[in-house]
């Protein structure tokens, strides 16, 4: 074929055209709301990396949809968090009892589970297989840390199943049991479809996965649930990364619920535009702490970390961001077992907000004319907002912190080789009092320049005696309300030492319009909770 | 013109090498683990280590490098380091998206840019000329993004007549889905492309040519667009071409904005999580378009100028 310029002009021109035509033409009858039976969500997320419980790099988008097809053995009741092992719900499994050593679980699976998609009955070999991957070493998988307790697993009849574990813990069905790594997924299906299982899941949850696209997953009543089909047939989990984008979804009514922005004033402002919207919200969501370099100075003096206590006023922070957020008082959430109170604490260690009493501090540390510390935090919109108002605070008391804010990535990257001086960080951990210490402060975390340590910043138990002892009892104590003193002890050794300052808790905020009804209050719990009672009402 | 397709091709190869090896390098010197990244930060030392080695981000660096250069002679974009996806699958599904995009915001950046050029060049310090020159310094001025989050509220949030986000199924879905963002890059390229089409076609205008065209009696409409308009279209493609390099790249800030899959969108979170496969095979995308447009611009030259076709 040649071309000519005559033919090259007119093609092109009539190509344009076309495609203007085309978009007329399409205008009426493209638009559409979510209008049919569907609930539609909003997640900050740029598209589905997969809807397999133990696939990483999942994102919360993701897991939305996967809390909706899977089902753990236990649960917690909806919109909250299960804190003590009593508040426990059966879920796959209909009842269970732990050995008086807390080291032995065994569990009762209910019979008669389908999973989707016709692959049959759920059964102990199924619970084993889920179990099974998350024990083998040579698997990568999502979640493995909250496995690394357990001894051995076995299925000695289709029904039961029992979990041997190497430390006892009362506290195993929230440790483990409950998370989204341990939800059961189906062996069959699992080995049938290989790698397409991570968008063509099979679980036995009240919705099951009809398909995915690049911007959302949908999902349909699964009518043989265990617990009664789901109130409303379709759940639309979308992918939008944008907060203005999402937000104008929400504003226009394309979407019934959105991800919120953890920010002061978003609420408010969202508010101001509809007075109706809801506002789910969990607390404690992310515990806000900030770790202090042990081994580097001036942080390595205590009166200038006792400074830094007193110069930041935890009520203030969470002021700012409105019901999304308590002040902390120790490491543990309030909201959680094992916490402290400062009605509770001895006076020296409740560390009233005095910006006098910091520079006093200070100046007794051999800083009169206040100190400049260097450090960096992340770019996200909560680390970055917490830190600037930590900054301005702590700037009054004489501390200078010379701030860089730096791309996410980068700056855990630099956290764990071990080059921050002061760092803030947000986790967010199921209420286990334990694993904020083991995670945070236990000297096996400490933070390596190698990049082979983990996550204890400050060096706390390396640089100086931590709370690895206590640490080693409370993880020997099978006995609940015991092992809680011990944190408590915890909780006053780490505020006698400072290695690391509660800051705020944020709450996870879901904006929802007010025509869908969850069918529960949403008080606590993880970033994402079940919609199977969740119908539309206006 | 075979031969000149091939000799741009082969000219183009060390461009492509070299930017696959400044990618490579500088991925390699951005600080951040992409296996933390992916396992999250409470992934034992031992699941780091393992996702590493089956990932091969441990080999040595060199070795990596000709792996990769061997992959994507190979064409092998490998996996996703997050999703575990292959990258192929992932261009293949935002690709066609951002492409889109591209040629409907040039259409459109051509269909009001050209004749409000026109418009100026025959009204030249009239009120045509200097109500065009005033909207091309708006179209400059306004921020892309900005003008997108504008265009959104106004027209999908407001008006309802858009939707708010997505980017369609069908041809006509996709066609009405990407009608906002389109416009929205057509802005500046009208802009940028009124202002040019001013300034070629007045220099035209003056030519001895155009000057014989009207004394021999020709119609105004036949001077301008025949005699003028044509000959002035070589410096517009030369700018059309780099324009639709510029909305290549200016797609990522709109697909954002608007929520659209797309290839800059893609490689944005790439880059955030350190998905070194996807944001190596996004670059080689993007320099690959580079090249092919420069080929389609040294095309079209011959196509409109047989001067060229001569030489």
């Amino acid at each position: 074929m040649t071309i000519n310029r005559r033919s090259f002009l007119a093609r092109s021109g009539a190509l344009g055209a076309a495609s203007f035509a085309a978009m007329h033409l399409a205008m009426p009858r493209a638009y559409a709301q979510t209008e049919d039976g569907t609930i539609s969500i909003a997640l900050a997320a740029r598209s589905p990396n997969g809807i397999n419980p133990q696939q990483s790099g999942l994102t919360g988008g993701d897991n939305w949809a996967l809390y909706q097809v899977f089902n753990a053995l236990v649960a917690s009741k909806p919109g909250t968090f299960a804190v003590t092992p009593e508040d426990f719900q059966p879920a796959l499994a209909e009842s269970w009892e732990v050995s008086e050593d807390a080291r032995t679980w065994t569990y009762h699976l209910r019979r008669g589970v389908q999973f989707h998609k016709g692959y049959g009955e759920m059964t102990s070999k199924d619970v084993m297989f889920t179990y099974g991957r998350q024990l083998d070493p040579e698997i990568v998988s999502a979640g493995k840390v909250l496995f690394g307790n357990i001894e051995s697993i076995d299925a000695p009849d289709d029904y039961t199943f029992v979990v041997t574990l190497v430390r006892p813990d009362p506290l195993f069905n929230a440790s483990t049991a409950v998370t989204l790594a341990a939800s059961i997924i189906c062996q069959a299906a699992f080995e049938e479809k290989g790698e397409a299982f991570n968008l063509d899941p099979v679980g036995t949850g009240a919705y099951y996965v009809e398909s995915t696209d690049e911007s959302g997953i949908n999902l349909t009543a699964f009518d043989e649930h265990w617990n009664g089909p789901a109130a409303t047939r379709n759940i639309r989990v979308s992918f939008i990364a944008d907060t203005t984008a999402r937000t104008l979804a929400f504003a226009s009514g394309q979407v019934d619920m959105i991800e919120g922005v953890r920010q002061p004033g978003w609420i408010p402002a969202m508010r101001q535009r509809d007075a109706n919207t809801i506002f789910d919200a969990t607390a404690p969501g992310s515990f806000n702490t900030l770790h202090l370099n042990l081994q580097r100075e001036p942080l390595d003096n205590i009166k200038v970390r006792q400074a830094f206590r007193y110069a930041i006023d935890n009520s203030q922070i969470a002021e700012a961001y409105g019901e999304l957020s308590t002040p902390m008082v120790g490491i543990i959430a309030p909201q959680f077992a094992g916490s402290v109170t400062k009605e509770e604490l001895p006076e020296e260690l409740k560390y009233e907000p005095s910006i006098d009493k910091a520079k006093e501090l200070l100046a007794e540390a051999g800083f009169p004319d206040g100190v400049t510390i260097p450090c960096f935090t992340s770019q996200r919109e909560d680390y970055a907002t917490i830190m600037l108002m930590i900054q301005e605070q702590l700037r009054a008391a004489g501390i200078n912190l010379d701030l860089n804010i730096i791309d996410h990535a980068t700056m855990h990257a630099e956290n764990n080789t071990d080059k921050n001086s002061l760092t803030l960080n947000s986790s967010s951990f199921p209420p286990v009092p334990t694993m904020p210490f083991l995670q945070r402060l236990a000297a096996s975390a400490d933070t390596k320049p190698d990049g082979s340590g983990q996550g204890n910043y400050s060096h706390y138990g390396v640089a100086i005696p931590g709370i690895d002892d206590l640490l080693d009892q409370a993880q020997d104590e099978p006995d609940f309300d015991n092992r809680i003193e011990v944190i408590k002890q915890i909780e006053e050794k780490v505020l006698t030492d400072l290695p690391l300052l509660g800051i705020i808790t944020l709450s996870y905020v879901i904006a929802r319009n007010p025509r869908v009804d969850l069918g529960f209050e949403v008080q606590s719990g993880y970033a994402y909770w079940p919609l199977n009672q969740a119908r539309i009402t206006g | 013109m075979l031969r000149m397709i091939l000799l741009r091709l082969v000219d183009a190869i060390p461009t492509v090498l070299l930017v696959l090896t400044l990618v490579f390098v500088a991925l390699r010197i951005l600080p951040g683990d992409p296996a933390q990244v992916a396992l999250g930060d409470m992934a034992t030392p031992e699941q780091l280590e393992l996702f590493r080695e089956q990932m091969g981000l441990n080999m040595p660096l060199w070795q990596q490098y000709f792996i990769f250069i061997w992959d994507m002679l190979t064409l092998n974009l490998g996996r996703s380091l997050v999703s575990n996806t292959p990258v192929a699958q992932i261009i293949a599904v935002n690709l066609p998206y951002t492409i889109e995009l591209t040629i409907v915001a040039t259409g459109m950046g051509v269909l009001f840019g050209v004749p409000l050029g026109v418009l100026a060049a025959t009204n030249r310090n009239k009120l045509p000329d200097n109500g065009v020159r005033v909207f091309s310094l708006i179209g400059y001025a306004i921020p892309d993004f900005y003008l997108g989050a504008l265009l959104l509220i106004v027209f999908a949030l407001n008006l309802g007549w858009f939707p708010i986000n997505g980017g369609g199924t069908d041809f006509a879905s996709r066609m009405y889905h990407v009608f906002l963002p389109a416009l929205t890059l057509a802005m500046v390229k009208t802009a940028f492309l009124g202002r040019l089409t001013r300034t070629s076609l007045l220099e035209v205008l003056g030519r001895d040519y155009v000057r014989t065209a009207r004394a021999k009696g020709a119609r105004e409409g036949r001077v301008i667009y025949r005699h003028g308009l044509r000959n002035a279209l070589l410096p517009i493609t030369t700018g059309l071409g780099l324009s639709l390099l510029a909305t290549l790249s200016g797609s990522v800030a709109i697909e954002m904005v608007f929520n659209r899959p797309g290839l800059g969108e893609t490689l944005i979170s790439a880059i955030a999580e350190r998905d070194y496969p996807v944001i190596q095979a996004g670059a080689v995308i993007f320099a690959f378009f580079v090249v092919f447009i420069n080929l389609l611009i040294d095309i079209a030259y011959i196509v409109i100028d047989p001067r060229i076709r001569v030489q």
